[in-house]
């Protein structure tokens, strides 16, 4: 039965370390603490009385490490015992007032793709717990010693999924103040309110005194309770024991101060005991007491950075999306995860501060697509992201699977939509964006789009969900069909901040359909905007007429502290260096330049490398691809093509001889792997402005050669060194990735006819799995040819498990393709 | 702060006979080896137990019994064992991942400028060691790690086990015993009151003699 904890009503006080106290009864090293529930149970309840008599409020159940990964054969023994003790310390100690708390600890395991751990695994895993805890009577779930903002989440999924107690959660930190994998006090602060806490703080890690800025950080951030439990001390070493020496006065005093910072519930974690606690209940119990104060802040975040709303306008880079897009759609057809990484890489380094992500294409499955784009990217990049899609389910799980707050595109005014959206941003949190159009459409004027922001802001407030949480879209319609529309968005944003209190945003590019010279339009109207309060716009931001605007805009409007920002950019340029777009299909000779980089000059040494074009031209590609120079050998193409030179020629007469001789040289030890990678760079960078000039049927067919890293193995560095190299001797690789089951192996061998396989293993422990997958492909596709490498590979271990050659290197390999596909003699 | 050891970092990429990387090259290093610095949060985790050992190669430590006689030998004339788990954290990981999709030559180099620094902070994380228990007047034996030699892989669940090495300080293992972050170590140091003269370590104590990064 839910009983109603006083939590943030007055301040309440958890108990002490578990660990120390039983490592002092005779718990030794390595041994599994929760086995005492079962083998010494009297002494788990001693502890417990210890801590109830010391005065605490809230006791924690002895089950830290208990899931089935450690206990797969009696986790329900373990856990209802845990609370059973529990429960009977509570009597015998007459403090029928306390609360016992389930206790969770990590898994031990890092979660994918970092570790081997599926997300919806360890759902389940703290799922088991919290059913089996629940069940026995514990009042509340307690999720401690988080270092892991993703494990996190899966904790508090789990127990909201699983029962209605309420659910705490403390997270650690480093010295540094970062959790393990990045994380803040403000980044988790957002992820883990969106999910519905009912109170977060901090544990372990350090001692209080390390502990104050985090609690000050988290004491701003937050608008539920806040819990505080340090360790005695920081851990220091000897004799390789670990000791905590902070005594117990000493704790109570920083106990004290940390009290009046604002922490509403405190108790202690390694080193602590109970006479810690008893001491720093006498200091601490009488001290006025504030109860929290719901913050006004609108925020996004990443496992790492958190995006504030409202200080400066955000920008949201609108890339990955495949409207009008053929490569984008070409991407997604192939599952090129990759180039869609890619594309976010770029508005990444071009300032973007969210991405968008929009994969949506009728032929495929968008919730599954979604789903691995988001998981991908947000391993790759600490921007937070944008989920974008109008399918409920590619939604749901996306924003399940999404490491942090996000925002959420979008909701709209009508009944359907709200009904749809509002029960997941109450579940996972986000922040919500709210196109201001419902049953009737477009309101024409901005008293009726504030009418509909109205509506939707009642309809949250219904699914609890706050102002702080929703963003409106003020609708950008195209000017040049209705002169007001212009006007009419511009009121909406300034009287949504000014009359409402609400943040806006909008797609800036649309106002423009249908003019000249778009960017003349966009770059003013997105000026106009951020001047009516634009909270945030999406843009393209490799577009150097909206940076330009956006970063006139900052300095004008005060945001670019001593014009600091905007003077780094521009100081000493002439004109706007632009950006590749690799998006053109045909180089068509217009004042853009097509793909090919404009030979401006960004460097010095590129002058005088074409001053000597006359004759070295020729020379100038292949040196450049030599020496491993990405930029100027591309640089190179372009003049060479430029010029006249034939796009074959230059391939056949530079571009692969230059590769030769690097491949030369590494087998002869003159030339090293950096080297061999970084020419393999330069070739495919020259390439990429070649193959603009040269006609579809010019570019031959390519044989497929399958790489994967087998299953087990989560290292893939060696099986990507390889892909480059066969890719560059032009192959058609078809990378399944890491720790890819045989069968999937095999599937895609059948379906697209493959004839050679390359497989990598890096672990002793993975190779029986590279043997099993040889002897499939030999059952099943007998005409597949395997080649096998990695680190734990060698001729006789190749032998071994049937491969039909072993690569000691990534050279090797392609000298296997060759040979295989005929294309050179063996 | 760790430094990064351009020597080695060469050496993992390959270079061999004295080659020096060109200016190319050089300016990469350097930039990546930054990165690097600002992304590694190096962490380690000491504990040391007495040393019981029942025949000439069985070895009894922190409630395990490991079968192995190169450790054995290794741990000749030892009373005691400091068992070590060091990490650099989950920053080269997200490095390589990320380099790995935007540019290959990157990612190798990140690859092997933080196995050089995973070295780097174990020998510091060892020299601690060592002074302790030169303080005690003992001597220590070179490092050893689980996998080498007859020494049992599996042996890793142990030792993160007995370290508490996830919560510790992050050290997770994959269920093929793959260390995550990659950029980790755990070991076994002997001490003993007898000294050993010649301290074979790395490359020099490994009994994988074709390896291509062999010193």
């Amino acid at each position: 039965m839910r009983r109603d904890i006083p939590i943030g009503k007055k301040r309440l006080f958890f108990d002490g370390a578990t660990g120390t106290i039983l490592q002092e009864m005779g718990l030794s090293a390595g041994e599994l603490p929760e086995t005492w529930n079962l083998i010494h149970p009297d002494r788990v309840l001693a502890m417990h009385r210890a801590y109830l008599d010391a005065g605490c409020d809230i006791f924690n159940t002895n089950t830290f490490g208990a899931n089935a990964l450690k206990y797969p054969d009696n986790l329900e023994e373990i856990v209802t015992s845990a609370v059973q003790i529990a429960g009977r310390a509570r009597k015998e100690a007459n403090r029928e007032d306390a609360f016992i708390a389930l206790d969770i600890g990590p898994t031990g395991k890092l979660l994918e793709p970092m570790g081997d751990l599926s997300f919806e695994r360890a759902v389940e895993l703290f799922g088991e717990v919290v059913r089996i805890g629940s069940g026995a009577g514990a009042d509340l779930i307690l999720i401690e010693t988080m270092a892991d903002s993703y494990e996190a989440k899966a904790a508090v999924l789990a127990a909201k999924e699983n029962c209605d107690l309420p659910v705490f959660i403390t997270v650690t930190f480093d010295a540094g103040g970062k959790m393990l994998t990045g994380g803040t006090p403000e980044s988790v602060t957002a992820m883990l309110e969106g999910l519905g806490v009912d109170a977060l703080g901090v544990n372990c890690g350090m001692g209080p005194e390390q502990m104050i800025p985090i609690v000050k950080r988290f004491v701003a951030a937050a608008s539920v309770p806040v819990i505080v439990n340090p360790n005695a001390g920081l851990p220091r070493s000897e004799k390789g024991r670990t000791y905590y020496d902070i005594s117990p006065d000493e704790f109570a005093e920083s106990m004290r101060e940390i009290s009046l910072l604002g922490a509403h519930a405190v108790g202690g974690c390694c080193g602590t005991t109970p006479e810690h606690i008893r001491k720093e209940i006498c200091l601490c119990r009488d001290l006025p007491f504030h109860e929290p104060v719901r913050k006004q802040i609108s925020a996004v975040s990443s496992f790492s950075t958190t995006v504030v709303l409202g200080e400066k306008p955000v920008l949201i880079g609108e890339r990955i999306n495949p409207t009008g897009k053929k490569k984008f759609k070409e991407a997604l057809k192939n599952r090129d995860i990759d180039y869609i990484l890619n594309e976010g890489f770029r508005q990444e380094d071009a300032g973007a501060d969210i991405l968008d992500v929009n994969v949506g294409l009728p032929e495929i499955d968008e919730p599954e697509m979604i789903d691995a784009v988001i998981k991908s990217l947000q391993s790759v990049t600490a921007l937070p992201l944008q989920i974008d899609t109008s399918d409920p389910e590619a939604m749901e799980r996306a924003m399940r699977h999404y490491n942090g707050k996000p925002m959420i595109n979008s909701v709209n005014g009508k009944e359907e939509s709200m009904r749809t959206v509002f029960p997941l941003v109450r579940k996972y949190g986000g922040v919500v964006v709210g196109l201001l159009l419902d049953e009737d459409g477009i309101p024409e004027t901005a008293d009726g789009r504030i009418r509909v922001a109205k509506k939707i802001i009642r309809t949250a407030a219904e699914y609890g969900i706050e102002k702080k949480d929703l963003v409106f879209d003020a609708l950008a319609l195209t000017v040049s069909s209705n002169q007001q529309s212009a006007v009419v968005t511009l009121e909406t944003i300034r009287r949504l901040r000014d009359e409402l209190g609400m943040h806006s945003i909008l797609g800036v590019s649309n106002i423009s359909f249908g003019l000249p010279r778009r960017e003349l339009i966009n770059a003013s109207f997105f000026t106009m905007a951020m001047q009516n309060g634009l909270s945030l716009a999406i843009i393209n931001p490799n577009n150097e007429a909206m940076m330009n605007a956006y970063r006139a805009y900052l300095v004008l409007a005060g945001l670019d502290p001593q014009c600091e920002s905007f003077i780094r950019t521009y100081a000493g340029t002439k004109a706007p260096v632009s950006v590749p777009d690799g998006g053109s299909a045909s180089h068509g000779g217009s004042g853009e330049a097509g793909g090919a980089v404009p030979g401006s000059g960004s460097d010095g040494t590129a002058g005088g490398r074409s001053a000597a074009a006359p004759e070295g031209l020729d020379g100038t590609l292949a040196d450049c691809i030599e020496r491993g120079m990405e930029k100027k050998a591309a640089e190179a193409a372009g003049t060479a093509l430029e010029n006249g030179a034939s796009p074959l020629d230059l391939v056949n007469g530079q571009l692969i001889p230059a590769l030769d001789r690097v491949g030369q040289g590494f087998e002869k030890g003159t030339l090293f792997l950096p080297q061999l990678l970084m020419s393999a760079e330069a070739a495919k960078a020259a390439f990429e402005i070649v193959k603009q000039y040269m006609t579809e049927d010019s570019a031959a067919k390519k044989e497929p050669v399958i790489l994967a890293t087998v299953k087990g193995d989560i290292h893939d560095i060696g099986k990507n060194i390889v892909k480059v190299l066969l890719e560059n001797y032009g192959y058609d690789v078809i990378d399944l990735g890491r720790d890819v089951p045989p069968e999937v192996i095999l599937e895609t061998a059948l379906k697209n006819d493959v004839h050679l396989v390359g497989l990598s293993a890096l672990m002793t422990t993975t190779v029986v799995n590279m043997g099993e997958t040889i002897r499939l492909l030999n059952k099943e596709k007998p005409d597949t040819v395997t080649v096998v490498g990695g680190a734990v590979m060698n001729p006789e271990y190749a032998e071994q498990i049937g491969a039909d050659y072993y690569a000691k290197d990534a050279m090797a390999t392609v000298h296997v393709a060759d040979t295989v596909f005929h294309h050179e003699e063996s | 702060m760790i430094e990064l050891d351009r020597k080695e970092t060469l050496r993992y990429l390959g270079f061999r006979n004295g080659k020096e990387p060109d200016a190319v090259l050089q300016e990469k290093i350097e930039k990546c080896g930054q990165e690097l610095q600002n992304a590694v949060r190096p962490k380690s985790i000491v504990r040391r137990f007495a040393l019981e050992r029942p025949d000439e190669k069985t070895l009894r430590f922190a409630g395990l019994t490991v079968v192995s006689r190169n450790l054995s030998k290794n741990l000749a004339n030892c009373s005691s064992v400091y068992l070590f788990g060091a990490t650099l954290g989950v920053g080269p990981d997200r490095l390589i991942a990320r380099a790995q999709i935007r540019k290959m030559s990157d990612a190798l180099i990140y690859q092997a400028a933080s196995a050089a620094m995973i070295e780097t902070w174990c020998d510091i994380v060892n020299e601690k060691i060592r002074k302790e228990a030169a303080d005690e007047r003992l001597f220590t034996r070179p490092r050893y790690s689980p996998g080498y030699g007859d020494c049992p892989l599996e042996l890793q669940r142990d030792l993160i086990r007995v370290l508490d090495a996830p919560k510790q300080i992050g050290l997770t293992l994959t269920d093929s015993l793959l260390m995550m972050p990659s950029k980790s170590v755990t070991a076994i140091v002997g001490v003993s009151d007898v000294p050993v003269i010649c301290h074979p370590q790395g490359c020099e104590a490994c009994a994988k003699t074709d390896c291509e990064y062999r010193r």
